[in-house]
């Protein structure tokens, strides 16, 4: 229930923003669509739009084959500083 | 003739003169397959977000260019041969939107690369993590290379 309030379904954050194009090179941006263990955000839980869900894991999906943000993450890698390679 | 975006990723183990050799190398294969570069970016060495070849570090590179489409595979086979590059990523940018801003990207890039001065604190920041102490000591990225090499 708590985590259900944290994530309350609004409005689309890109959408607001008039985002157009995402790069993937700005990690720091991707950060607000990625959960602690670098997961793509679902967009019942960000509520971002479908056709900016899409354009974020696509870019996502970019910048984890450029080894700019992790395809999974170990357990220890969690515990000392999620998103530190991110800023 | 399309719009693209490479990054490359050299390795570490180099020194500095070789990695601009290699990148060298690098445009020299666009270049005379017919392509033509807009501008490139240097986002330096920076930790990898996961090890590859077991190594945990790299040197970014970025190219914008047009070149016509068919000429993509032959780079892409050229790249895949070259053991200098731990990992490329090729980018389409084909509608309009995409265009515009690639065309946005590659007047940031020449703006950074006019006050390099200014692109070397944001790569700086990024390699001072907690877990590498020996990475957050060496604040410059022109410096990067050369202690790498001291290490090995």
């Amino acid at each position: 229930m708590s985590e259900k309030r944290k994530y309350k379904k609004r409005y689309c954050k890109y959408c607001e923003a008039k985002v157009d194009f995402m790069d993937y090179k700005e990690v720091g941006a991707l950060r607000f669509s990625l959960s602690e263990r670098y997961k793509i955000m679902p967009r019942r839980l960000t509520g971002n739009c479908k056709r900016h869900q899409d354009m974020i894991s696509a870019v996502i999906k970019r910048a984890r084959a450029a080894a700019l943000v992790p395809y999974t993450v170990t357990r220890k890698a969690v515990v000392t500083q999620p998103f530190e390679n991110l800023r | 003739m399309r719009h693209y975006e490479n990054l490359v990723i050299v390795k570490p183990t180099f020194t500095a003169e070789e990695i601009q050799a290699s990148i060298k190398a690098i445009e020299e294969v666009i270049t005379s397959n017919g392509g033509e570069i807009a501008t490139t970016s240097a986002m330096g060495m920076r930790k990898l977000a996961y090890p590859i070849d077991k190594n945990e570090r790299g040197y970014y590179h970025v190219i914008y260019y047009t070149i016509a489409p068919s000429s993509i595979s032959e780079i892409e086979r050229r790249f895949r041969i070259n053991e200098d590059l731990l990992r490329f990523v090729t980018i389409k940018y084909d509608t309009n939107r995409e265009i515009a801003a690639w065309n946005k990207l590659v007047e940031k890039a020449q703006k950074a690369s006019a006050a390099p001065a200014k692109e070397e604190t944001p790569a700086a920041e990024t390699e001072t993590p907690a877990t590498e102490a020996p990475a957050a000591t060496e604040a410059p990225v022109t410096e990067a290379p050369a202690t790498e090499a001291a290490t090995e």
